[in-house]
């Protein structure tokens, strides 16, 4: 029996020639240009401790991890870079001058149902800015990002730039716990893809926060005993719980919560608020922010209105403005920017402006933003403030092949090496070693194929020169030479062929795999 | 019946055409399943009890192996055994994206559980999943982590995902997972229940919202090897339809009397209008010729009705004037098609058609 095919895995690709070579100039392309900022190469592992995206990194995400147990020990790949990167500074980096300026690029993995243009495998390519605050250093982000896109030749692209401030203060100023926080923060994102779901996002953080119950029997008679401890006082409530648990004899005492810490959660459950009117004036407030947005010189004005009416600073709008100004400043032409205060990315650890790319057709090329306790929440020293940004690398590849006509076929070596029968093996490789030596990429045939086939080989591989050694050529010491380009043939004497082929290379028509350096 | 050439001329078969069914080889599990075969009209022939392989009486070239129930699943995905009846729980912990699997009958009427996440009983503030989510998360800001006793850890992680509970570890436990609380080695527990005595007598007890998956015996396949072989699809027809027809024939009770009327269509006519007792279609009326010649006419009417509803039957049919009421028990109720293979079939062609669940 044949033995079967192995697939690769699902919502992951196998990208093999002539893409991946097209896949990797770009991304070079990509890296240069964050290079022309002055940030330095790092790389992190793939594989990190579970625990690096449990602190920070937000629900939705942990969700998504491929992450398992292997020898006793929960390791997870890598869902973005960010994280890892923040890591590695805490670990090596924290003695240097700020900012750190890093760029990377690499494999991240996460659990998704694979769509057009959602993998499980995809390649984050991008930037983390360490220790540089404030609207200058949001700009340079913004810039790099934008300087990249261009480089690489995309004409159609928008900015959407948001800032969670102007959400965080207005749940702080509610006094939302920080569990309540994550969760809005976390609906945000989904209420930004489903507008008209505001109603029962509301209900559903509203049951996760306790507020909200479940149907059930065993709910109501939780609802009564709340109400009946309710109408004791706070005061009152602590002792009659404590006295009736005694004399009923029941005793809380055998699982792994201690009886005091139920009896307290019990009654501060008792005594807060129904959660859901602070909710509901959450949710609204992204509504209307989400509502407004647009350019710039629109929203920017009906921001600061909305703010005031729900009492809040316009800090936020104006780090958006100043960081905009800033941005400009980098460009002859303006950015198409958008802005939108709902904006939220999928990861929780941003504080501050955040912002995302889109191409022509609504898909994201990349995204990033400030995020200023991520640091300290890592076991950094102190606070450092700090941006950075990603690209996604297969969504940019998408986006430059539709854009643009398809590369054309380069091919992968400038000459072709014959040895006619395996006896001319030698003086072909000889050859072939020569060329190298001299930066000729040139490939030898390893299957004797013949000159005629070999011929034919070159032509459809655009292979420019063939050089051939065969018994005629042997007898003579002599090399063969067919300049495919121009259908001209000539012996050369071995020692010639390098600069031969180099001239021929250097003059004729322009080859991308001819001589380097 | 059963009859000896059967069984040689199924020995006959050659090895290759032959379809394999895993069942139970233990507990109750395997005593209802081979209750459930039996009701099917498919009573499995084994020679001795302690034989893991055995025949089906009645439908030849099937081979009947014993396994363990949580080893079925596997042992159906690598294509070893082309039919499997196992629990719906072990076929939802155990599959993959990309298995080869289908789940011709998610629900064969036995072996009823739920899935469940129970809390100790002294948890006197937790009465919700939601509650679980709220300590979980203030465990968390204490660098603690929720612990999970399971045999059931991807259905667990998943049901935790979707309810807001993120920060947990799963402790696989293989032993008495109830006494994990008490035992200080997990907080709560994600397991198995059918009545709820053992969960009450470790002072455990479910929560609100509480319940990751509602299980009972299902009927699975390989579809890989069923789309190589017609003889083996064929046999699977059989199989289902024999399922099928005894599952759909259940809840039903056959209900025959005798009326006094003048015509068929009169008495046919009075059961109608009593409608409770109108049978699927209508009511079948039969001429009955009495014993004395001086009787007026007599007609026998057969209909077929819900189990849960034999009293109101009963009654309808004594206003309608219905003496000498007997009931039997359907047998099998058979359609125009065995419904699961139609979906079997359309799942070969490459839609992943799914028995309802999962």
């Amino acid at each position: 029996m044949e033995p079967l095919e192995i697939t690769r895995v699902r919502g992951t690709n196998d990208v093999v020639p002539p893409s991946r070579a097209h896949q990797q100039s770009l991304e070079e392309r990509l890296r240069d240009v964050f290079a022309l900022y002055g940030y330095e190469p790092i790389d992190t592992p793939v594989l990190e401790p579970t625990d690096l995206f449990l602190r920070k990194s937000g629900e939705e995400i942990v969700a998504r991890m491929y992450s398992f147990t292997h020898w006793n020990r929960n390791v997870c790949l890598r869902p973005e870079f960010t994280a890892s990167v923040v890591r590695a500074y805490v670990s090596h980096l924290q003695d240097r001058p700020l900012p750190v300026r890093v760029q990377y690029a690499g494999p991240t993995f996460r659990y998704e149902k694979p769509q057009r243009m959602r993998h499980r495998q995809f390649t984050q390519v991008g930037i983390e800015c360490i220790g540089a605050d404030g609207p200058a250093a949001d700009a340079e982000v913004l810039a790099a990002a934008r300087h990249g896109i261009e480089a690489i030749g995309l004409k159609d692209w928008r900015v959407v730039i948001g800032h969670l401030g102007a959400v965080l203060q207005l749940l702080a100023q509610m006094g939302m716990e920080p569990h309540a926080q994550t969760l809005i923060i976390g609906a945000m994102e989904h209420l930004s893809r489903a507008p008209g779901e505001a109603g029962r996002v509301v209900q559903r953080l509203a049951a996760l926060l306790g507020g909200d119950v479940v149907a059930g029997a065993d709910e109501s008679a939780g609802e009564d005993l709340v109400e009946l401890l309710r109408s004791f006082g706070q005061d009152g409530a602590t002792r009659v719980a404590a006295e009736l648990l005694e004399r009923a004899n029941l005793r809380l005492e055998g699982g792994t919560r201690p009886p005091g810490e139920i009896i307290e959660r019990l009654l501060h459950k008792a005594f807060r608020p129904d959660p859901t009117p602070a909710l509901r004036r959450a949710i609204d407030f992204i509504t209307r922010l989400q509502d407004l947005a647009g350019p710039p010189h629109e929203t920017v004005p009906a921001l600061r209105q909305l703010l005031a009416e729900f009492k809040l600073e316009d800090g936020p709008v104006r780090e958006v403005e100043r960081a905009l100004e800033c941005f400009d400043a980098y460009f002859d032409s303006p950015a198409p920017v958008q802005v939108d205060l709902s904006l939220a990315r999928g990861l929780r650890y941003y504080t501050g402006l955040v912002f995302e790319i889109y191409d022509g057709e609504d898909n994201q090329l990349a995204g990033g933003g400030r995020y200023n306790d991520l640091v300290r929440a890592l076991g950094g020293r102190g606070n450092v403030p700090a941006c950075g940004f990603q690209y996604g690398l297969e969504r940019v590849v998408a986006a430059v092949e539709r854009e643009m006509a398809a590369p054309e076929r380069v091919p992968a070596v400038a000459a072709l090496v014959v040895p006619v029968d395996p006896k001319d093996y030698a003086a072909a490789a000889r050859l072939a070693a020569a060329l190298r030596a001299a930066g000729v990429a040139s490939e030898l045939d390893l299957r004797f194929r013949g000159l005629k086939a070999n011929l034919r080989h070159a032509d459809r591989e655009r292979i420019p020169i063939v050089l051939f050694v065969g018994e005629k050529e042997r007898s003579e010491g002599v090399v063969g030479l067919r300049d495919m380009r121009v259908f001209e043939e000539a012996r050369l004497a071995p020692e010639d062929v390098v600069a031969t082929v180099r001239r021929r290379l250097e003059a004729g028509v322009p080859s991308v795999a001819g001589p380097v350096g | 019946m059963v009859t000896r050439a059967m069984i040689r001329n199924s020995s006959l078969t050659s090895q290759s055409d032959v379809l394999r069914l895993a069942i139970p080889s233990k507990g109750i599990l395997e005593d209802d399943t081979i209750g459930f075969l039996r009701g099917c009209g498919l009573p499995v022939d084994r020679s001795n009890p302690r034989q893991y392989r055995a025949r089906l009486a009645t439908l030849t070239g099937v081979e009947v192996t014993f396994q363990r129930a949580s080893d079925i699943f596997a042992q159906v995905d690598e294509g070893n055994v082309e039919l499997g009846i196992t629990g719906y729980d072990i076929v939802a912990e155990c599959r993959a994206e990309d298995d080869r699997v289908v789940v011709l009958m998610p629900e064969l009427g036995f072996s009823q559980c739920s899935l469940v996440l129970a809390v100790p009983e002294t948890w006197i503030d937790v009465w919700s999943i939601h509650d679980v989510a709220e300590i979980c998360v203030s465990r968390r800001s204490k660098g603690q982590e929720l612990r999970v006793a399971t045999k059931y850890p991807n259905l667990a992680r998943q049901y935790l995902y979707d309810h807001g509970v993120n920060y947990f570890m799963l402790v696989e436990s293989s032993g008495a997972l109830e006494a994990g609380p008490a035992l200080g080695s997990a907080d709560v527990i994600a397991d198995l229940t059918s009545t709820g005595v053992t969960l009450r007598e470790n002072r455990l007890k479910t929560v609100a919202g509480g319940t990751i998956l509602t299980s009972e015996a299902c009927l699975i396949a390989n579809r890989e090897e069923l789309a190589k072989s017609p003889s083996k699809l064929e046999r699977t027809r059989l199989v289902l339809e024999a399922m099928e027809a005894y599952l759909r024939a259940r809840p039903f009770l056959s209900l025959t009397a005798n009326v006094q009327g003048g015509t068929a269509e009169s008495v046919a006519r009075k059961i109608i209008a009593h409608g409770d007792v109108a049978g699927l279609r209508g009511p079948t009326v039969a001429r009955v010729f009495p014993k004395s010649a001086d009787d007026d006419e007599w007609f026998a009417v057969t209909v077929i009705v819900a189990e849960n509803r034999l009293q109101e039957a009963v009654d309808a049919l004594r206003r309608a004037g219905a003496l000498d009421i007997t009931s039997v028990r359907l047998s099998y109720v058979f359609e125009s098609k065995a419904w699961s293979f139609e979906g079997l079939v359309r799942s070969l062609h490459g839609e992943r058609a799914d028995g309802g669940r999962g």
